[in-house]
């Protein structure tokens, strides 16, 4: 066997072994992902008969109905304004809780399992516990406060309300990927700005930001996208039909699922997730330009 | 190194063989007798009692069943779900606002042949509207659960703190208003009375017909809310929520009125004959509070209950309709019916079975909704009420909110029934 055949079968069972490695997750992602994709852009151009038969194609008539919908467009602005609160806070306070907790702290495995510990619990449950945090007459937080505010009913403050639960959830998450990120960093650096005086902020500032920007990048655009598609604790946390806050509340997603699960116009439905989509996509591809200027690969 | 390959391929092709094959499987399932049947249902209080009966079942016939409560509004997420997927549960309740879907899209078994063969079900013996739900183009869908009234639940020991004298069965609604005037303290410690915008059935609607108004006319075409009587009846409404005698709404949502009647947050609320398990089982509402039967309209002197009643219905591609339809068969036969409502369940679609289910629970005056039955009015369905019924409701919580008037609301609401009701 020469050389040239020998490289050149090493190449064959390379690329057969790759592709069998990868096959799970592609046909994983095919089922799961691509293909319901493509189905919910199809039924966005038609009008779905009762238990998904007799669709009826009606071009781009969802389209039309949708820009013309102002609870679109409020629960638009609810998902933005959930998304500019939640996601800026849950990384900002991760980021300064693991810059503590990558210090020699006392009892420091303890605190990371517990901001971690929100994590672990299923959303469901979370959003139960701050149902009664939250409730106006018989809640912890009013009753111990002596307040009597309508956390989740007051049409001003509820969607910031629902935006709390979500920071609380995601701080641990956020702390882990941090941790991570923060324990690449040299120590030298630190040594270096130490001799020169520099303090806690402008290390913080000028070596931590930037020696984890990858780290942060990531974070940002992955969370950005969990938040614009907030569901389960509006979801869990309101009273369906009653509850005065919602439509000041309800997010894309909530939206969909109302159409299509519980009025069960499929089709419009649809309409409302590939606005989403679309709009999820263009939020990413200006991070994706932006992060030229802040983000430093080694 | 290329057998190795060829051998990983050989086990990837079984694998995916066996993957494939076994969704076929699936598919063409056959009944397997040793598994219990599934029955799935909304209310959490009436699954002890449901299971009481599914056990007298077991032991007779050796079939079994499993229960599965899912809530309200999950439930026909679920359903609709499994309709789709050809995953429905066995057995399960039909309602009034989905049953014209379900029939229509052939999901229920007809189960016309066996009641006709049955020596245990006689249409006869059940109220012909409740039949009327769950039958399309002349055949049966369902066979009846039970019925529904609506009353007047009160907290005597709130009544008595305020010196009012309790509701009795001369009531007009202006005697519930000042009784609730009075009752209602200032602070907000107190309501005398509790109607959030999503209680319909058991709340607006029978102010509505009890003005002679309706929801949707007799064709199903038109909305009825904007009807000078409509909107005469709700503006009684309007005035409990401006003289904030109710709760606000930011209140009412957080809480359910049961809760709130439970916790002696408010004095009266109208409520449905399917609470009773759950006021029967809390302690305080069993010490304190008391039922009486709605007030009447002063001036039509009508007094209607908004009824309905729930279908027993079967999965059309049960595998196992046969055991299915002898489970149904039993819910719904005399001796089913009595126990159901002799455990105080709900009161029972069987014709002359009320007496047991009233005197299952002496310490109220469950009389009242017996009496309640005198004038009763379906629940307003039509083939997609879910969809006109929501947007209702959404309208009504602006008018609960005080964001515009109800008469405002009323013809809003009814503009946009009207326009869903066209596309029907």
């Amino acid at each position: 066997m020469n050389r040239r055949s020998l490289r050149s079968t090493t190449k064959t069972q390379m690329f057969v072994w790759g592709w069998i490695l990868v096959l799970p997750t592609i046909v994983g992602l095919m089922v799961l992902n691509i293909i319901p994709l493509i189905n919910t852009i199809n039924q966005s151009f038609h009008k779905t008969g009762d238990f998904g038969r007799g669709n009826i194609f009606i071009g781009l008539k969802n389209y039309q109905k949708l820009f013309s919908d102002q609870a679109v467009l409020q629960s638009i602005i609810n998902t933005l304004k959930y998304t500019i609160v939640q996601v800026p806070f849950s990384v900002f306070i991760a980021l300064v809780l693991a810059v503590m907790l990558n210090r020699q702290v006392k009892g420091r495995g303890a605190y990371r399992t517990i901001f971690f510990l929100p994590m672990v619990v299923a959303p469901a449950a979370i959003s139960m516990v701050w149902r009664w945090l939250y409730h106006t007459e018989f809640g912890l937080i009013n009753n111990l406060f002596n307040l009597k505010i309508s956390w989740i009913s007051d049409p001003a403050i509820a969607v910031f309300s629902i935006a709390i639960i979500g920071i609380w959830s995601d701080i641990g998450y956020n702390m882990i990927l941090f941790l991570a990120g923060l324990q690449e960093v040299p120590k030298d650096y630190y040594e270096a700005a130490d001799l020169d005086g520099a303090n806690v902020i402008q290390t913080f500032r000028h070596i931590t930001v930037p020696m984890i920007s990858p780290i942060l990048f990531f974070v940002i655009v992955t969370r950005m996208i969990a938040a614009m598609q907030v569901f389960d604790t509006i979801f869990m946390v309101m009273e369906q039909r009653s509850n005065p806050a919602m439509y000041k509340t309800q997010s894309l997603v909530y939206l969909f699922y109302q159409s299509s699960f519980v009025e069960r116009d499929f089709g419009y439905g649809s309409t409302i997730v590939v606005v989403l989509l679309v709009l999820i996509m263009c939020i990413t591809v200006i991070q994706m330009i932006a992060q030229k200027k802040w983000v430093h690969y080694n | 190194m290329k057998k190795r390959i060829l051998v990983l391929l050989l086990v990837a092709l079984t694998v995916s063989v066996m993957l494939f094959a076994g969704g076929d499987a699936e598919k063409a399932k056959t009944a397997d007798v040793s598994k219990p049947l599934s029955v799935m249902i909304w209310d959490s209080n009436q699954e002890p009692g449901i299971r009481k009966l599914i056990d007298d079942f077991t032991a007779k016939t050796g079939v079994t069943a499993e229960i599965q409560v899912v809530d309200w509004n999950n439930y026909w997420t679920l359903l609709s779900a499994g309709a789709q997927g050809g995953s429905l549960p066995d057995v399960f309740w039909m309602h009034s606002n989905e049953s014209q879907r379900y029939m229509s899209n052939d999901l229920l078994l007809d189960v016309t042949d066996r009641i006709a063969k049955s020596p245990i079900i006689d249409p006869e013996n059940y109220p012909a509207d409740i039949w009327s739900l769950y039958t399309y183009n002349k055949k049966y869908y369902a066979v009846p659960k039970d019925v529904d009234t609506i009353a007047l639940w009160y907290n005597r020991a709130l009544f008595d703190q305020a010196g009012v004298a309790y509701p009795t069965d001369d009531w007009t609604w202006e005697d519930l208003y000042a009784a609730a005037k009075k009752i209602t303290k200032a602070d907000g410690s107190v309501y005398g009375f509790a109607c959030p915008n999503n209680n319909n059935q058991a709340g607006w609607y029978n102010l509505i017909y009890g003005n002679n108004g309706y929801v949707i006319s007799e064709d199903k075409k038109k909305s009825g809310m904007d009807l000078p009587a409509s909107i005469e009846a709700m503006k009684w409404m309007e005035k409990m929520i401006n003289e904030n005698l109710m709760p606000p709404q930011t209140v009412m949502t957080e809480s359910s009125e049961d809760v709130l009647l439970q916790s002696g947050k408010i004095a009266m609320a109208m409520q449905g004959s399917w609470m009773l398990p759950a006021f029967r089982d809390n302690e305080y509402t069993l010490k304190n509070c008391d039922i009486a039967m709605l007030p009447k309209n002063s001036k039509t002197g009508r007094r209607p209950s908004i009824y309905n009643g729930l279908g027993w219905a079967i999965a059309k591609n049960s595998t196992r309709t046969d055991d299915a339809w002898k489970l149904v068969e039993y819910f719904g036969s005399q001796e089913g019916q009595l126990k159901q409502a002799q455990l105080g369940i709900t009161m029972s679609a069987y014709n002359n079975t009320s007496d047991a289910w009233k005197n299952g629970v002496p310490q109220f005056n469950l009389q009242a909704y017996l009496n309640m039955q005198d004038d009763m009015v379906i629940r307003p369905f039509s083939r997609n009420t879910v969809k006109w019924e929501n947007a209702v409701l959404d309208v009504m919580l602006r008018v609960w909110n005080k964001e515009i008037s109800m008469e405002a609301g009323c013809k809003e609401a009814a503009a946009q029934m009207n326009a869903i009701l066209a596309e029907e």
